[in-house]
């Protein structure tokens, strides 16, 4: 105990640490003393960059967590894996079509798919990981898109992919696909942007931009708010 | 959890019973706005910015006399961490057309744009303190705001831009941000942002504080991370050169005065490297990491505001860093994410803000200055916050109403993000509301600039958060977003179009000699060293007994 | 009749006109084929995966799927539907391996440790051709609104559909149940040597000159017997029968091209559905003109 807070012991890389039992995986690792250089990010749950794989004693699962997420358990055996070697395929998106073989065509290595489902285990986001490197292989981009769009690239599922796929890089076309050829623009987004260049708008802009503070601050506060249309 | 669990402490139960039993008469309640003088009030008294021993005058530099916080004049009022002296200029490492420093929202456009402008990918050249797209860009959740809805115009957006940071805005950067607006999400579109749309595939667009139209577009609730994304995929794909865990720590300016490139400090090897540049751009974010009056952040790890101090001994000049923007809803619960961002889209989409008796306190939708003032007032001025286990204030944001006004299931669509944060740790936003207490968000100062995103400084550039007077005092929520792109890209093509006709002097580090007379000269005696490139968070006892042997 | 159906990867993409004409011609027979909205390719590669736990995930997840089809009340069984031989195959010989062996059984709920049911094993693998036979060829005929008249069609089976025994939906070596459809459907039956012999499977990715010789020997056997065109019931041995036929005429320049089609795509065309169900743009060789100087097709 430290200030009446229960501590438990985790192993980080091998090494024994007692540490405070509330504290995440991230800060567990600063409190025994370790400076992240590489292994932390946004600290919130948005970058990915905290990939942790660790098992418990006893048990012989491994499991994946994004570090600053994830409290500490008794027990704990840890490792960072801050970075997934692979190679990401380029491409023109001017020029690459949805259709049925594209995302094989890109990702060959997809069609090793096993569907054993290590990749959603792995997942810290709850995605169904293996079920979009499946549509991806049917060529159902826009299901891949759909499930895969809280994907934090964070390389979990990279790395325990026995087929070794790498089912974030697939999903990054996958997603681009939809959203550029499949959804497709917003036409009223066009077409202001066509005004805009057009000059509608720059003499109205003038306008206040000339105005002195006090009618400009009349102007603001009597301005018509309209959000519910 | 099961129905009737709680994901709260039991002492909470009381005031979560009045919220409960509170809710059928406030779904859909308004709540009158504040008029001018109210606001005035409420920030004055309230406002952490209105602190005034939490600040002090600057005293060093052509900025001098400026007042800032503590923490960001610490880090200006400070040695360089590397001596002209110690630093061989003559081994060139990196030799580019256009050298960016950040690979957030506005470096990545800036890239792109530069090679759209003609620039070669491998002469620009993207340093990244931690990994590309790792920015607070990337955190970004509720939406970016354009004027593009047949019932809004940039006039209008205009308006509620330069009433929200209280005129002192640059008109004539307001003026391109709102018009260049449409143009941007046309971009993002292009490159295959997937932003939320209505059946008709029209943009699902949401109201923000401060906003007078539905303005806000949004990707779910991770809209910072897909559209980070999609550039970073832009990036690699065009093979634009990049380098990842290495910080640009100093400008190098040469013989006419022109900023020349910077020196670079490999973070994992620790050592440096010279990257020469014929233009630069400064795009290295905000500051929150400088924790300002010990508050939490939303920030990344990396935002130390290691841009304001390496642009201000170069000589840039700085505006409005007296005014810091505090997030009203950050988490207060449970403590492992404390300071967390929990977006306003909550509120947009019909959460309110509540006390301990459950009441309405506040217009959800005021302005983040005003908001967050109120919700100060409410925990300390009028004592009706609650307690969190370790002491801390907050209100409850009962968001719950989401689902209970826009049907059930809007929650796990839209704020997938949220939900499934707040879940890992106990509590089900569903069913139950955060617990919520304002935090250090944006720096709503900084570098100064012109439509071009020149700074005063010939060769350098500046676009992102990093940069002041966009914003006025006070930025409205989803402005930010739009200013990354809006800027970036204008950087990166101002940038490409004088490195095409630019040549550069000899490479020289004299201004830091410069700037230690300076701090000499002023008096200025002190230990400190900037930019401190990450914040400490290791345990006392490891820090106490530091050893440097290898 | 609502009856799970397991559609596999290339029925939705190369072969999607195996699945139109399947699904349109089973609506005319009262039959509504309900996709599970979560499925997996049924792993038929991975048959090549020594590690003999992990070839069986990829199916038993799908046979899951079909259980929880029924627990929900969208079907009336737990029969499961499939139109590729090789998808038939693979699921039909995964689900007996998990109901014969408890060891392995053991082991493939131990891996699958995350999905919300374990699986019963009491689900019901079945190819189209047998729901066909079960609902009766008299059925099948009262269907049939333009009789295939004249049409000479050679019953392919190839490899997957009769072999091993045990799992084959009919007698190895003298099948008869895609005849009973021809006669069924009004048009006459082929009889030929090589019906149930191999058209060279995956061999087609690396070695297509053996795939051709292959191949040719089925077609020409076809051709020789009289046959017009022949139907088949594997999109692999639609793909080395039918588009192939460009690499058998480089081996073999006296070759003629005949029509290659799924025996769903004649029965769309027999039970007279219009509206693309027939599906006939995906095939090569081009069986239209064939079809029409046969006045069975405007």
């Amino acid at each position: 105990m430290e200030n009446n807070v229960e501590m438990v012991t985790i192993h980080v890389m091998g090494k024994k640490h007692g540490v405070p039992n509330d504290l995440t995986i991230m800060k567990a690792m600063e409190y025994a003393g370790h400076q992240f250089r590489r292994g932390s990010g946004c600290r919130g749950g948005y970058c990915g960059a905290c990939a942790t794989l660790y098992r418990v004693k006893g048990s012989y699962k491994l499991e994946g967590a994004l570090a600053c997420q994830k409290i500490v358990e008794e027990g704990m055996y840890i490792a960072q894996i801050p970075f997934n070697p692979a190679e990401k395929i380029t491409y023109d998106i001017e020029k690459v079509r949805p259709a049925v073989n594209t995302m094989v065509e890109h990702y060959p290595e997809l069609s090793r798919c096993l569907s054993c489902n290590t990749c959603t285990k792995a997942c810290p986001q709850d995605i169904m990981v293996m079920d979009y490197v499946q549509a991806s292989l049917r060529g159902d981009i826009t299901q891949a898109a759909k499930l895969s769009f809280d994907c934090l690239t964070c390389g979990l599922c990279a790395v325990r992919c026995p087929a070794e796929i790498v089912p974030y890089n697939a999903a990054t076309l996958a997603r681009r696909l939809y959203a550029k050829y499949i959804d497709g623009p917003s036409k009223h987004v066009i077409d202001r942007a066509a005004a805009v260049e057009a000059g509608e708008y720059d003499e109205g802009i003038k306008e206040l931009m000339e105005m002195d503070k006090e009618p400009l601050q009349k102007l603001y506060e009597n301005r018509d708010v309209n959000i519910h249309g | 959890m099961a129905d009737n669990e709680s994901g709260y402490p039991a002492y909470m139960a009381e005031s979560l019973k009045k919220v409960v039993e509170t809710r059928a008469e406030r779904v859909g309640k308004s709540f009158t706005p504040m008029n001018a003088q109210q606001k005035t009030d409420i920030l004055k008294n309230f406002h952490p910015d209105w602190k005034m021993d939490e600040k002090r005058e600057l005293r060093v530099g052509h900025n001098k006399g400026a007042q800032m916080p503590h923490e960001v004049v610490d880090i200006i009022e400070a040695h360089s961490i590397i001596k002209a002296e110690n630093i061989d200029l003559s081994n060139i490492d990196y030799d580019v057309d256009v050298l960016i420093i950040g690979a957030g929202g506005a470096g990545l456009s800036a890239a792109i744009l530069a090679m759209d402008s003609g620039i070669e990918p491998d002469k620009i050249l993207i340093v990244q303190k931690l990994r590309l797209g790792d920015a607070n860009s990337k955190m970004s959740q509720g939406g970016i705001q354009a004027a593009d809805h047949p019932n809004d115009s940039p006039t209008i957006h205009y308006l509620d831009v330069i009433g929200g940071g209280h005129y002192s805005n640059k008109p004539e950067l307001v003026e391109v941000m709102v018009k260049d607006g449409p143009e941007v999400i046309k971009w993002h579109e292009e490159l295959g942002v997937l932003y939320d749309k209505m059946e008709d595939g029209s943009m699902q667009l949401a109201p923000g504080g401060g906003t007078s139209r539905r303005r806000m577009h949004s990707c779910k609730d991770y809209t910072g991370m897909e559209i980070t994304r999609v550039l970073m995929d832009e990036v690699i794909n065009r093979e634009i050169s990049y380098v990842e865990l290495t910080s640009a720590v100093e400008f190098i300016k040469d013989d006419k005065g022109q900023v020349a490139g910077a020196v670079l400090y490999d973070m994992d090897h620790d050592d440096y490297k010279i990257a020469r540049a014929k233009a630069t751009i400064l795009a290295t974010g905000g500051f929150g990491r400088l924790h300002i009056q010990k508050f939490e952040t939303t920030n990344h790890y990396g935002s130390t505001g290691d841009g304001i101090i390496m642009a201000y001994r170069a000589g840039a000049d700085l505006l409005h860093l007296d005014s810091t923007q505090f997030h009203p809803t950050g988490s207060a619960y449970p403590e492992q994410i404390v300071g967390q961002l929990c977006t306003e889209k909550l509120r947009a989409r019909g959460a309110q803000p509540l006390n301990i008796d459950g009441e309405l306190f506040v217009y959800p939708l005021e302005t983040r200055d005003v908001e967050a003032s109120a919700l100060i007032r409410e925990c300390y001025g009028k004592d009706k916050g609650i307690t969190t286990p370790v002491g801390m204030k907050g209100v409850w944001l009962d968001t719950p109403l989401i689902d209970i006004i826009n049907g059930e299931g809007t929650i796990e669509r839209e704020f997938a993000a949220m939900h499934r944060n707040y879940t890992k740790f106990g509590i089900d936003i569903r069913k139950e509301p955060m617990l919520v207490f304002p935090t250090l968000h944006y720096q709503n100062g900084g570098v100064e600039i012109n439509v071009r995103c020149e700074t005063n400084i010939p060769g350098l550039y500046a676009a992102g958060e990093i940069v002041g007077g966009i914003h006025g005092k006070n930025r409205l929520m989803g402005n930010s977003q739009l200013d990354l792109y809006v800027f970036g890209k204008r950087a990166g093509i101002a940038a490409a179009e004088r490195a095409k006709t630019i040549e550069l002097g000899e490479l020289s580090l004299k201004h830091l000699d410069d700037y230690e007379e300076l701090l000499k000269k002023e008096g200025i005696e002190t230990d400190r060293k900037s930019p401190i490139l990450l914040p400490e968070y290791r345990g006392k006892k490891t820090l106490d007994h530091q050893l440097k042997l290898l | 009749m609502r009856i799970a159906y397991y559609p596999g990867c290339t029925l939705k993409t190369n072969a999607k006109n195996f699945e139109d004409s399947a699904i349109a011609s089973a609506k005319e027979l009262g039959i509504e084929m309900v996709e599970p909205d979560r499925w997996n390719c049924c792993g038929t590669v991975h048959a090549l995966v020594k590690d003999d736990v992990m070839h069986h995930l990829a199916p038993v997840r799908n046979l899951i799927r079909v259980e929880e089809l029924k627990e929900a009340d969208k079907v009336d069984s737990k029969q499961v539907v499939t139109l590729c031989a090789m998808c038939y195959n693979t699921l039909k010989r995964s689900n007996q391996t998990f109901n014969e062996d408890a060891d392995k059984k053991q082991k493939i709920h131990d891996v699958m440790y995350k999905e919300d049911i374990k699986y019963s094993g009491n689900v019901e693998v079945l190819h189209y051709l047998e729901v066909l036979r079960e609902i009766g060829w008299d059925k099948v005929k009262e269907a049939v609104k333009k009789p295939l008249d004249g049409l000479k069609i050679a019953p392919y089976y190839g490899c997957l559909l009769l072999r091993p025994r045990g799992i084959g939906i009919d007698n190895a070596d003298n099948p008869t149940i895609i005849e009973d459809l021809i006669e069924a459907l009004g048009g006459e039956v082929v009889d030929f040597a090589y019906k149930q012999k191999c058209c060279g499977a995956y061999h087609t990715v690396h070695m297509k000159e053996a795939v051709a010789d292959l191949s040719h020997n089925v077609l020409k056997y076809a051709q020789d017997a009289g046959a017009d065109l022949l139907i088949t019931a594997c999109p692999l041995c639609e793909y080395n029968l039918g588009p192939r036929q460009t690499q058998i005429k480089k081996q073999y320049p006296i070759f003629d091209s005949i029509p290659v089609v799924y025996f769903t795509q004649l029965m769309a065309l027999a039970f007279g559905l219009n509206d693309g169900a027939t599906a006939f743009e995906a095939n090569k060789p081009d069986p239209t003109p064939l079809l029409t100087e046969r006045g069975l097709m405007e």
